[in-house]
C-alpha cells in the first residue's frame, strides 16, 4: 500500500504529551491536587462515555469512581510515551462499562479474557499515538456521515462490545455482511485522520 | 512483498482494535506489526480511531456530588508502587566518608549506613505489608517484588549482623599498584560474613570486574563474591562468610576477573588489605 500520507503531526500534539507526562508523575508521586486537576480536565468525557455504553446514571457514576480510582493507583506504571491521558482513561472507562453491560444482560464474555487497558501499537513514534483536538472532531464527523448500516454496525462493535456475530446475530443478517460494514467504516474513519 | 502469515494477521488489526482477540492472538498481532511499517502503520490509525470513537462521546457536566466521592475514595486507597523498592544506598555513605575525611570518621559511615540501611528496611517492610493487599491479584507481579524487597531486607539484615558481631576485625585496603587512590574498607566476621565498601574505584579493565578475595592462614585465596558496582567508582559487597577461611589473620584483596568471576584470581590486583 503505496502512496499513503503519513499522519500529520500536530504542533499541540508535544505541548499535551509535556503536560500529561507531568500530570501522571504526580499522580504516581501520591499529589491529591494533580488528582483533582485530572478529574476536573477529565471526568466530564469519562461521565460521557460510561452513560453513553451503559444507559444508566447510577451505573455510569459508579464507573467514574472506578476509573479514576484505578488511574490513581496505577499511574506510576503507565507510560506517557505511549498514548495520552484522556486516551488510557478512556480506554479503561470503555473496558469496565462493557463488562457492566454485559453483566446486566447477562452476556456471556465471549473473549478469553476481557479488554486490556494498554492496548498499543509498537514501533511509531509516541507523537502519532495522541489524538488531536482536531482529529478528534473530524472523526466524530466521519461517524455521522457514515451510512446508517456502516454506523450502526460500528457503534455496536465499540458502545457495546458486541462480536461481529454477536452483531450478526443482533440484526439478522449473514456473518460477512457485517465483517465488510465494520470494515468500511473503520476505513473512512481513518481517512478522518488523515483529511 | 506481503506473505500469506501477513495477509493473515492485516484481517485482524481491526479485531485488535476493537478488543475482540484473545491474549495469544494479541501477541502475535503485536509480535507482527513490530516488524512490519503496512501493519503498524495501519493499527496506529485503527487505534487513534478507537481514540476519536471514545471521544465522540457528548462529555456531561458530572454533578458535584460525584467529585467528593471520587476524591474521598482516592483519599482511602493506596498507590501500586514498582519504585517502593530501595536500591542499598551505597550513595549517601560513601559521600559522607567523602566530605569527613579518612582520620576517624569511617565508623560515623558504617553508622549512617546502617541508618539509611535501616531506613529503608523499615519502608520496604511497611510497604510491603500495603503491596501485598493491593497486588493479591497480580500474582506475577507480587512474587517479583517481593523477592526484590526480601533480597533488600536480606542485605540489611546482614550488614547489621557484620557490624555488630563480636568476632568482626576492620581491615583498611589499600591500591596495589595502579597511580589511582582507592579507599576501602573490610569489615570481616568469621561468623557473620564480609563487608567490602570501596570508592574511587579506576573503571575495571575493558570487559572485566571486580571480585573479592580471603586468603586466610595456611590456605589459598577463597572467592567472596563480586564486588557490586554502585556506579562513579564505589563498590560494596555483602557476603556470608566463605568456607575454608579459619579464625585469626586473614587477608582481603579484589582482583579484575572476567564476568561471573573465577574459582582463583587470575587478574590483576586493585586492593589489599590485612590483619
Amino acid at each position: 500500500m503505496k502512496g499513503k500520507p503519513p499522519l500529520q503531526v500536530a504542533t499541540d500534539k508535544g505541548v499535551r504529551a509535556d503536560a500529561d507526562a507531568r500530570i501522571v508523575a504526580r499522580l504516581a508521586a501520591g499529589d491529591m491536587d494533580a488528582a483533582t486537576e485530572l478529574y476536573d480536565r477529565c471526568a466530564g468525557q469519562v461521565l460521557g462515555l460510561a452513560r453513553r455504553i451503559v444507559r444508566n446514571e447510577g451505573d455510569a457514576e459508579e464507573i467514574v469512581q472506578d476509573v479514576f480510582s484505578q488511574a490513581w493507583r496505577t499511574a506510576r506504571a503507565f507510560d506517557t510515551s505511549r498514548g495520552s491521558v484522556i486516551g488510557w482513561l478512556l480506554i479503561m472507562t470503555r473496558t469496565r462499562s462493557i463488562d457492566r453491560l454485559r453483566a446486566r444482560q447477562s452476556r456471556p464474555d465471549t473473549t478469553a479474557e476481557s479488554y486490556t487497558d494498554t492496548l498499543r501499537a509498537p514501533g511509531p513514534s509516541p507523537s502519532d499515538q495522541v489524538l488531536s483536538d482536531e482529529q478528534a472532531t473530524r472523526v466524530r464527523e466521519a461517524l455521522v456521515a457514515l451510512p446508517a448500516p456502516q454506523r450502526q454496525a460500528l457503534e455496536l462493535a465499540y458502545f457495546e462490545g458486541l462480536t461481529q456475530s454477536e452483531i450478526a446475530e443482533r440484526l439478522t443478517e449473514p456473518l460477512g455482511t457485517v465483517k465488510t460494514r465494520v470494515r468500511t467504516a473503520l476505513m473512512a474513519l481513518r481517512q478522518g485522520l488523515r483529511a | 512483498m506481503t506473505t500469506p502469515h501477513h495477509d493473515v494477521i492485516a484481517a485482524r488489526l481491526s479485531d485488535y482494535a476493537l478488543g475482540y482477540l484473545t491474549p495469544d492472538e494479541r501477541r502475535e498481532v503485536e509480535q507482527h506489526a513490530g516488524q512490519c511499517d503496512a501493519c503498524s502503520q495501519e493499527l496506529s490509525e485503527l487505534l487513534l480511531v478507537m481514540d476519536g470513537l471514545a471521544r465522540s462521546a457528548e462529555p456531561v457536566v458530572p454533578p458535584a456530588a460525584l467529585k467528593q466521592r471520587v476524591l474521598a475514595r482516592l483519599g482511602r486507597e493506596t498507590q501500586e508502587g514498582v519504585a517502593t523498592v530501595q536500591p542499598l544506598p551505597g550513595r549517601t555513605v560513601v559521600a559522607d566518608v567523602r566530605r569527613s575525611g579518612w582520620s576517624g570518621a569511617w565508623l560515623a559511615a558504617a553508622a549512617a549506613l546502617l541508618l539509611v540501611a535501616g531506613g529503608s528496611l523499615y519502608l520496604a517492610l511497611e510497604r510491603q505489608d500495603r503491596i501485598t493487599s493491593e497486588l493479591a491479584r497480580v500474582a506475577g507481579e507480587i512474587t517479583e517484588l517481593q523477592q526484590r524487597l526480601g533480597d533488600n531486607a536480606a542485605q540489611a539484615d546482614m550488614v547489621l549482623s557484620i557490624l555488630t558481631a563480636q568476632d568482626m576485625r576492620r581491615i583498611d585496603l589499600a591500591s596495589a599498584g595502579g597511580t589511582q587512590a582507592s579507599a576501602a574498607r573490610a569489615y570481616w566476621s568469621p561468623t557473620r560474613g564480609l563487608l567490602v565498601a570501596a570508592d574511587n574505584l579506576p573503571v575495571p579493565p575493558p570487559g572485566r570486574v571486580y571480585q573479592v578475595w580471603l586468603i586466610g592462614s595456611g590456605g589459598g585465596p577463597v572467592s567472596a563474591g563480586m564486588l557490586g558496582s554502585l556506579g562513579a567508582g564505589r563498590g560494596l559487597l555483602i557476603a556470608p562468610p566463605p568456607g575454608g577461611i579459619s579464625t585469626g589473620p586473614v587477608t582481603v584483596a579484589v582482583t579484575d576477573e572476567p564476568p561471573g568471576g573465577l574459582p582463583a584470581p587470575t587478574g590483576g590486583k586493585h586492593l589489599i588489605g590485612s590483619l
